[in-house]
């Protein structure tokens, strides 16, 4: 049985985007989250320095905090992306193994990231 | 550009690599297993710790500081322990990596998993527990401010954010 390239391209797209639209949502709710977040602690560590509510004692850990985890929300939004290419990639490869299958009639073990 | 058309540009770009990734074939692993007791273990120190967030919110004066040693040893010794758990989990480095790399390097983004060894959850961990610490040491020492509480507080609420967003992701 000849396979349905054009098909075949739907289905690939269809799996792609069910795991984007729900991953995507993720990224833009824990980004908007976090930069509110971190803009939020460093107005109140500024306003508690000013009013010497934040003392010598802590000050540069709370400035070196606010430093530390900006970064470290990046390094999270990255890892984020890296799980949902994987995702992606186990989506598109299930319904290109599933199609040769089903043209050549052979059970083919889909090929994991795992 | 703002923050967030950054970050959807990556994506985009990220998400072609993965696609890239498929018409190439490769088979390898770009993130540590689900860990159920990891994710339990951070829900529960999250509990904890904002109840002792809780508990100190107007400040505390340096002669108290007895009545809540034993609970800011349980606390940084429960951190540290989800810390190790969290980083035992190491992703190696591999071809799909470097293709990743190769992929962005060609149109001219930067890298992005020169150091995925180590799981982002494993370091927001880790600073959770030394935010707990220094704030026993100042209470220990001098007693902290209600200000100084909430600062402690929004600092931890934070990379428990970043710590918990990333490893319920990990049920995939």
């Amino acid at each position: 049985m000849a396979l349905d390239i054009s098909k075949l391209v739907t289905d690939m797209k269809d799996a792609a985007s069910t795991v984007l639209m729900t991953d995507v949502s993720t990224f833009r709710g824990f980004s908007e989250r976090q930069l509110e977040a971190i803009a939020t602690q460093s107005a109140f560590v500024a306003a508690g320095i000013a009013s010497g509510q934040i003392t010598a004692e802590t000050r540069d850990f709370f400035l070196d905090g606010i430093e530390d985890m900006t970064l470290s929300f990046a390094k999270t939004l990255r890892g984020l992306i890296l799980v949902t290419i994987e995702k992606v990639w186990n989506a598109v490869v299930g319904v290109i193994w599933k199609a040769i299958s089903t043209a050549t009639g052979l059970a083919l073990p889909v090929p994991s990231l795992g | 550009m703002g923050a967030l058309d950054r970050i959807s540009r990556n994506c985009c770009l990220v998400i072609s690599a993965a696609l890239f990734l498929c018409l190439s074939g490769c088979a390898t692993q770009l993130a540590p297993p689900y860990d159920k007791l990891v994710v339990d273990g951070l829900n529960a120190a999250n509990t904890e710790t904002m109840t002792l967030f809780a508990v100190v919110s107007g400040g505390t004066r340096v002669g108290d500081y007895g009545a809540r040693a034993d609970k800011y040893a349980t606390l940084v010794g429960k951190l540290d322990s989800l810390a190790i758990s969290a980083g035992a989990r190491p992703i190696p480095t591999n071809k799909v990596s470097e293709t990743i790399n190769q992929f962005l390097q060609n149109r001219g983004a930067p890298p992005i998993v020169e150091d995925a060894a180590t799981p982002p959850s494993a370091h927001a961990i880790k600073k959770i527990s030394e935010t707990v610490a220094k704030m026993r040491d100042t209470d220990k020492k001098q007693g902290v401010t209600a200000i100084e509480v909430q600062a402690f507080k929004g600092q931890a609420s934070i990379y428990f954010d970043q710590a918990i967003t990333y490893e319920n992701f990990l049920k995939r």
